[in-house]
């Protein structure tokens, strides 16, 4: 059992006589424990069945499961009691969402770190000296991460970005922040709500500029997570220049516990620290500001929302569209209308709109049937 | 209403998933899983904005 136990918290036997870090083993059981009985909770109550529950109820259960899978992926209790990290052999698992590995809690790896880390690998054999620059150019040893394509196209192909709405941490991080109550950037998605508004091609401009931003997230991925680490330089280019995550669950963590570490922040850690303010602020006022224009891992879920087993859609015959209702497209905190496109590429799977219809005409699941039987719609509306 | 087909509803994602656990399969054994340990266990300098 104590051999278990040092193998699961990566430690070696005489970190044992250290109390504090007796007390992170006995606290991390707690929290793995208090979190998997809300789930099982959740799950006997059906509270999982967006459906059943008003939106009230759905919005205090989606939190519930976001700060639940927060803590059980960051439960490694002696990291934050010593500001250190995990280092056990459980790492070479990647979680779902944003999540850094050098936060102190982490039991596991992020999947954006972990394919830059793979690309960073380099074949020595095939190393040779540039006779321009007079520096080694380094061969890479893997030009596909078949690891990282492999579970995220598992996690993907399963339930698409209801990962990004219910798992990612940096994702709940931003909801907390939305639920700030201040005035919010929001435009009318429908075109009766556009034309209504005071200035309709205002509204109609900035639609266009957030449309086109959203495509930066693409860029993102394949110019700071693929193309620079692979080609240029073995460096992993979207943690160290741009990831706010890392600075919030791992930075500013490790750096306010370790003093040798706060010694040694420069302009770096200012760029990182501004971008994170950045996000923050915005945060404030937009929903998930960071999912919408920058996140790589969104950016590659958001291929899977048309394929994937967990599924969004329509019964048309409930849905009132047509007699003027435009509940659902008016509340997508993400800007989309799932009428249109219920498995949108940009739909987070949030449940916001599921579970404000007031036709009950959206459905979320595995199963796509209504409870009557009868078939729904997945694909776009013609 | 047109609904989905049974492969776009059912095989496709399954097909995907099954090819998804090939992937960690070969990537694993290729020692893509040990470069990834070998990364998330020390802190990451550049993560964290030092480095």
């Amino acid at each position: 059992m104590k051999n278990v136990i040092l193998w699961l918290f990566g430690l070696e036997e005489s970190a044992l006589s250290d109390p504090t870090v007796v007390a992170g083993i006995i606290t991390s059981f707690a929290l793995i424990a208090a979190v998997l009985a809300l789930f099982i909770v959740l799950l006997v109550k059906k509270r999982f069945l967006i459906h059943r529950w008003g939106h009230k109820v759905w919005s205090r259960t989606k939190l519930l499961i976001q700060s639940g899978f927060f803590i059980l992926t960051n439960s490694f209790m002696v990291g934050w009691f010593k500001g250190t990290i995990y280092q056990g052999k459980l790492k070479f698992m990647c979680v779902p969402g944003m999540n850094c590995y050098s936060c102190p809690g982490a039991w596991g790896a992020c999947p954006i770190g972990a394919m830059q880390a793979i690309f960073d690998e380099f074949d020595a054999s095939k190393s040779w000296l540039d006779p321009v620059s007079g520096t080694y150019v380094q061969a890479p040893l893997y030009w596909i991460a078949f690891y990282m394509i492999g579970i995220l196209m598992f996690i993907g192909a399963l339930c698409g970005r209801l990962v990004c709405g219910l798992l990612c941490p940096f994702g709940w991080i931003q909801d907390l922040l939305y639920k700030i109550p201040v005035k919010k950037l929001k435009l009318p998605r429908d075109d009766r709500l556009i034309d209504k508004s005071r200035n309709p091609k205002a509204v109609r401009f900035w639609l266009g500029v957030d449309k086109y931003m959203r495509y930066l997230k693409y860029a993102f991925l394949i110019v700071m997570v693929v193309f620079l680490p692979l080609i240029v330089k073995a460096n992993p280019w979207f943690c160290k220049y741009v990831c706010p995550s890392g600075m919030l669950l791992g930075g500013i963590p490790l750096m306010s516990m370790n003093s040798n570490l706060a010694a040694a922040a420069g302009k770096l850690t200012l760029q990182k620290l501004l971008i994170l303010g950045g996000i923050v602020g915005l945060s404030i006022f937009l929903y998930r500001p960071f999912c919408r224009y920058i996140c790589p891992l969104g950016a590659i879920y958001s291929f899977f929302n048309r394929f994937s087993l967990y599924k969004y859609g329509i019964d048309d015959s409930k849905c009132n569209r047509c007699k003027g209702c435009s509940v659902c497209a008016s509340s997508c905190p993400m800007g989309v209308d799932p009428v249109k496109n219920p498995n949108h590429p940009e739909c987070i799977r949030c449940g916001t709109c599921n579970s404000k219809c007031p036709q009950k005409a959206i459905h979320a699941g595995f199963r796509m049937k209504t409870p009557e039987g009868s078939a729904i719609r997945t694909r776009k509306q013609k | 209403m047109k609904t989905e087909s049974k492969l776009m509803r059912y095989i496709v994602p399954a097909a995907l998933m099954l090819a998804g656990v090939c992937f960690i399969v070969y990537g694993a054994t290729d020692g893509e899983a040990f470069a990834v340990l070998k990364k998330a266990i020390a802190i990451c300098m550049e993560c964290i904005g030092l480095g």
